[in-house]
């Protein structure tokens, strides 16, 4: 099989997979090797879907043993199978890297033969790149569920980040889906890695080797189960506070296989995707709870309004705030009000007492904002009301403009008329 | 600053960052605030203008530049000379009203955001990182002998210098030559040294064999990793522009 067909076969089943980050790791470059890791991550490029391409992300071989209901690669479909070997793609990355297409390698695979030997095949890969080419740059490598330990941390100390996909949200999700899968076997190597991050952390030895220097991730399906976005928050709060994960990515399911027991969407759930996403970095950075974010009488995001806005209105006795005493983490829970922003507007009310006019010269978006503070006391002047259900009509009002609304239609004069079959008769034999 | 003198004269320097802080040099010792500042190359003669020459002193420029790290702050020095790359017009006297009033107050003056012209500074550095953070992703090198790589950027602002170093970290082994197709500016590198050159009559050499083979790995993954369900090429265009279409192997038009 030629290169060019593997690549295509593999990276076509690799793409399911929504992590792409390339962030994280400071990885120096020698003077002989190739290649650095940046910290902030960089994209490269970004694909006709939208999302960013940073690494090379492709699976190792996409022949299954397992056979999960959700994925594309089950051994019972009849779709083309391929393997690459080690060096072909050690050999691809350092081309790709050469010319500046990739940030590094996301390195995946379906099982073969055994877990082992799965994971023996991508250290295989990963001591070419680091060991023969002097590959300083990012590799991000899953690991495979039921491998040993040993080979957990063999291929800990050569990554910059490892991932193991949770998937379905659930116990009883993965009993229907993934039969052959058990919860204990995806969360007993992640607690491993994420304890042997943390005791790498605790050594000071200045040469030790680093330990997944960017963290661990996962991936869950959005969609495909009937957990409510509640369910999922907590076991992503959990996973961040219990587990250190770096990030919890979330993935709008795509039907691709038929299954008695998977929904029949015609197109993703993506905007409950992207409220998981919103609702995901305010438990990160901005100090947010999955419990204040939903309950069990709200277990489920609003469609209009993300889940900050949603938030506010439902404890609109805490605002308005004032902007010029307001400390950080109050800041941080204004609509509107992001950490850039209220990093900014701490460090120029040091020397002035911020009004309106100067927030939008700070270039703070006052589209929602405007609604939840007060500057030097005063309220928005265009806005006369500070009451729930003004607010709420107002956001709800502006939010409709911005998405599209694909249901109406332009209204016709003779829509009722269309012909009838007798109508269509006459026309023919030119009796009309 | 607020009791200068403002003169009706037009500075005229030669577009280096030493000849900008030879005029700040000038501008700070004789308290007069020019009307505006111009690079010679950019200049346009007008009947109107009183122009002054000012002559590159490296001795004021070395002076004027270690007094910003030691008077204001290492953060001042690290804005103008990014806002310094911009390429908007009068990214000259708002760099030099914000380091005369930091020379004064200090390094309070970076938190003096509502102010239009550290506001303005601190903006353009920021655009000015932003772009140069992008084309690290999305220059692309093209190999035109063996070892020896080529790219073609156009960018709006003048970052091939940043943006060469970034290259020269990360693939330190690599012959490359970066060529901002704009400014007629070329970033070499040989290994050891590094060298900006003018490249107006530069002709662009033919790519490798092998070039070809990877030019089409990289146009088939690029276009089965994307989710056809997904598609979404608003977003796609808003993080990667048109204008940076004609440098992108997998883009190219």
């Amino acid at each position: 099989m030629e290169i060019l067909d593997k690549l295509t076969i593999l990276a076509d089943s690799a793409k399911y997979d929504a992590s792409c980050s390339s962030s994280g790791s400071k990885r120096k470059n020698n003077t002989t090797g190739i290649g650095n890791g940046n910290f902030a991550g960089i994209c490269h490029s970004w694909g006709a879907d939208g999302r960013c391409i940073s690494l090379l992300k492709i699976l190792f071989s996409n022949s299954c043993i397992y056979d999960c209901k959700y994925c594309i690669n089950r051994s019972s479909n009849s779709i083309k199978r391929a393997t690459f070997t080690p060096q072909e793609v050690a050999d691809l990355t350092i081309n790709f890297y050469k010319r500046n297409y990739i940030e590094g390698l996301f390195l995946s695979s379906a099982v073969i033969r055994s877990p082992n030997y799965t994971m023996e095949m991508l250290i295989k890969t990963v001591l070419i790149l680091r060991n023969e080419y002097n590959f300083n740059g990012y590799i991000h490598c899953k690991t495979i569920p039921g491998s040993d330990q040993s080979l957990i941390d063999k291929l800990g100390k050569l990554v910059d980040r490892m991932s193991i996909n949770i998937e379905l949200p659930s116990n009883n999700s993965l009993k229907l889906l993934a039969p052959q899968k058990e919860k204990a076997n995806i969360l007993q190597p992640m607690s491993y890695v994420s304890n042997n991050i943390k005791l790498n952390k605790l050594d000071k030895n200045k040469f030790k080797p680093n330990f997944v220097p960017a963290g661990q991730t996962t991936q869950l399906i959005i969609g495909a189960t009937p957990e409510s976005d509640l369910k999922i928050l907590k076991l992503s709060e959990g996973l961040y506070n219990k587990l250190n994960l770096k990030r919890v990515y979330y993935s709008a399911y795509i039907s691709v296989n038929n299954d008695k027991n998977l929904p029949m969407l015609s197109s993703p759930p993506l905007l409950r995707e992207n409220r998981l996403y919103q609702a995901d970095w305010l438990i990160r950075f901005y100090g947010f709870k999955a419990n204040e974010l939903l309950d069990e009488t709200h277990p489920n995001f609003n469609n209009i309004l993300d889940p900050k806005c949603e938030w506010a209105l439902r404890n609109i006795e805490n605002f308005p705030i004032e902007i010029n005493t307001a400390d950080y983490f109050t800041l941080l829970r204004v609509p509107g009000i992001g950490v850039i922003s209220a990093k900014k507007i701490i460090r120029a009310r040091r020397t002035f007492l911020l009004d309106f006019q100067e927030l939008k010269k700070l270039g703070i978006v006052m589209k929602r904002a405007k609604y939840f503070i007060t500057c030097k006391g005063k309220y928005y002047d265009k806005v006369y009301k500070f009451n729930q259900s003004f607010i709420e009509t107002n956001l709800i009002y502006q939010e409709r403009l911005s998405i599209p609304n694909k249901n109406f239609e332009q209204l016709s004069l003779f829509d009722n008329l269309s012909p009838t079959k007798e109508d269509t008769i006459k026309c023919l034999t030119g009796s009309l | 600053m607020s009791n200068w003198k403002l003169i009706n004269t037009t500075f005229i320097y030669d577009g280096t960052f030493d000849g900008f802080l030879t005029i700040v040099f000038d501008v700070y010792s004789n308290k007069t605030l020019p009307k505006q500042i111009c690079s010679k190359d950019l200049y346009i003669p007008n009947f109107l203008d009183k122009t002054l020459y000012i002559n590159t002193n490296y001795e004021k420029s070395k002076r004027v530049f270690v007094g910003i790290e030691k008077n204001i702050c290492y953060e001042a020095l690290y804005n103008s000379y990014n806002a310094f790359l911009s390429n908007e017009k009068d990214k000259d006297i708002n760099i030099l009203k914000y380091l005369c009033e930091g020379f004064e107050l200090g390094p309070k003056i970076n938190n003096m955001l509502t102010n239009s012209y550290v506001y303005k500074v601190i903006s353009m550095r920021k655009r000015v990182l932003f772009e140069c953070h992008r084309l690290k992703g999305l220059l692309r090198f093209v190999e035109v002998q063996d070892n020896l790589f080529y790219a073609s950027i156009h960018p709006d602002n003048n970052i091939i210098e940043p943006l060469g170093h970034h290259f020269i970290n990360r693939l330190p082994n690599q012959y490359f030559i970066i060529h901002d197709k704009y400014r007629n500016l070329c970033f070499l590198y040989n290994g050891q040294t590094y060298e900006i050159i003018d490249s107006t009559n530069m002709n662009i050499p033919q790519f490798t064999e092998s070039e070809k083979l990877y030019q089409n790995l990289w146009k088939a993954f690029f276009k089965t990793i994307a989710i056809k369900e997904r598609k979404n090429p608003k977003c796609q265009m808003q993080y990667m522009p048109k204008k940076y279409w004609k440098d992108l192997i997998e883009m190219k038009y």
